[in-house]
């Protein structure tokens, strides 16, 4: 967090360019290259336009356009803060765990349990899901909140198979990191992850939890992981936040590999 | 409604012709994802015919998934399928429209040359006032859409750029073999966003609808961004599969 961010927006007022452009424009450039970084409080516009001796109309437009562009979001009590994300992460191409995602965006991680409960899938879900129909329809479902320094980032709902993992209802209190869990109480590893991406609208409940308005963009990711033995051991779905993105980089030898072998 | 084709004089059920009529006309692309069909009453007074014929033409078709019924609104076609795609095939080939397979066509709908563009320009490492090349594509999938495509070629780079690209529909292609670049990496960013009016328009998707959005750096020997991809993908009809070892 910037100790004073109004002393770092500025505007020239020799400038032909409007007000509003310029600051948005100078608020665009803080928050690129990273002064501002993800989740800074930006001043209220009544406060940056009296420090400006401007019009609070002007700052209230450079902010909607900032906000238009994704570079900020006005969060429901009216506080504007950075929502544009410049963090390398590999959640969803490669094998971590949230938790160590969440740590590698230099945040402090923290899982909030928000339900937990046995239930019972019918045969059609369990096939679904991919899971052993013949075996018992049992299953915990737990639905936790990841935090990165308080705030939300993902939202994840597992399905674990009690003929698995029996007596987890009572051993996995929810706010633990679950991988850890299985492999110290069952001695089951995450081994393999099959993941289905895909970008949806937040819904009004999925929304109120990751402080997002209706309809924010969101990264879905369903997902399969089979242990050691190629068995399914969690069936989850997670949602991320609209400001969330991972990169990856292709090599030359990946490239020819897909490029060159594929006709 | 030219697209429904009756004959009276012959034994096949009329809801059975209605059906198919409108089977094939989604099928050929004349209707498309999203398009209103006529109301029942519509057919009924066209053709003259009863309305249990259109009722049991339209319940056919939605049984098959070809059509849907919004209360209030009317019957429209939803025949879309999902696309999916491999993650890693889709970073390196897919995303530059490299594996068009049959089915597909590409179409470039904009080539225009342009002098700023802060965001792009700043991941490009370009000033202001340089020119850079923009070709827009769109790739549909029997006739809907399945990607929206943004090529960015800067100038310098490609001083001698012409129409030769129009003839190379693959980008990396036209970048090596044309252009004689060795490509080193691509570096790609994958996030979701809500469409713009502009985008929905052209990926057939209601404005706010999300998209999967990847951009992605190419990287010549010399560590210079050579070009620049913006893929927009309707989200509801995309999916990437990922496959991810513990490490």
């Amino acid at each position: 967090m910037q100790s004073n961010i109004l002393d770092l927006i500025t505007i020239d007022r020799r400038s032909a360019l409007e007000y509003d452009t310029q600051l948005k424009k100078s608020i665009k450039s803080l928050i690129l290259d990273k002064t501002l970084y993800y989740r800074t409080a930006l001043p209220t516009p009544k406060d940056l336009a009296e420090f400006l001796i401007i019009n609070e109309k002007l700052v209230k437009s450079a902010y909607n356009q900032l906000e238009k562009e994704r570079y900020i979001h006005l969060s429901k009590d009216g506080q504007y803060s950075v929502s544009f994300f410049e963090s390398s992460n590999h959640f969803f191409d490669r094998n971590t765990t949230i938790y160590e995602v969440i740590i590698s965006l230099g945040l402090e991680p923290s899982i909030e349990c928000i339900e937990k409960r046995i239930i019972f899938l019918n045969e059609e879900t369990v096939k679904q899901m991919g899971f052993d129909s013949d075996k018992s329809n049992e299953y915990l479902y737990i639905n936790r909140m990841y935090f990165g320094d308080n705030q939300p980032i993902m939202i994840l709902e597992n399905y674990l198979p009690l003929y698995i993992f029996p007596n987890i209802f009572e051993k996995f209190n929810g706010d633990d990191p679950l991988y850890q869990h299985l492999k110290e109480y069952y001695g089951v590893d995450n081994i393999t992850s099959r993941r289905t991406i895909k970008s949806v609208n937040l819904n009004q409940r999925l929304a109120d939890l990751l402080n997002e308005a209706k309809n924010a963009p969101s990264i879905q990711s369903t997902n399969h992981v089979y242990d050691r033995f190629n068995r399914l051991i969690d069936y989850s779905r997670s949602h991320t936040i609209s400001s969330y993105y991972f990169q990856t980089l292709i090599t030359r030898e990946e490239m020819e590999k897909y490029l060159y072998t594929k006709n | 409604m030219e697209y429904i084709h009756i004959n009276k004089l012959i034994t096949t059920s009329i809801y059975k012709q209605i059906a198919s009529s409108i089977t094939e006309a989604i099928v050929s692309g004349l209707l498309k994802y999203n398009d209103k069909l006529p109301t029942e009453k519509e057919i009924c007074e066209s053709f003259g015919i009863s309305n249990t014929a259109v009722k049991m033409a339209y319940e056919i078709l939605i049984t098959d998934g070809m059509i849907k019924r919004i209360k209030g609104k009317g019957t429209y076609v939803t025949n879309r399928e999902i696309n999916h795609t491999d993650l890693h095939a889709f970073l390196t080939a897919y995303n530059a429209g490299e594996n068009i397979s049959d089915g597909y066509t590409k179409d470039i709908i904009l080539f225009d040359r342009i002098r700023k563009d802060h965001g792009i320009y700043r991941d490009m490492k370009l000033d202001t006032g340089e020119k850079c090349y923009l070709i827009i594509t769109l790739v549909k999938s029997y006739q809907n859409p399945v990607l929206l495509q943004k090529v960015y070629l800067p100038d310098k780079y490609f001083p001698k750029f012409n129409k030769k690209y129009d003839e190379f529909n693959k980008l990396y292609e036209f970048i090596e073999n044309v252009c004689d670049y060795k490509i080193k990496h691509l570096h790609s960013t994958f996030r979701a966003i809500n469409a713009s009016s502009a985008e929905a328009l052209l990926l057939n998707v209601k404005t706010s609808d999300a998209l999967s959005f990847v951009r992605t750096q190419i990287v010549n020997e010399s560590d210079d961004i050579i070009g620049y991809v913006c893929s927009y993908f309707p989200g509801d009809f995309t999916e990437f599969e990922v496959i991810a070892d513990a490490i």
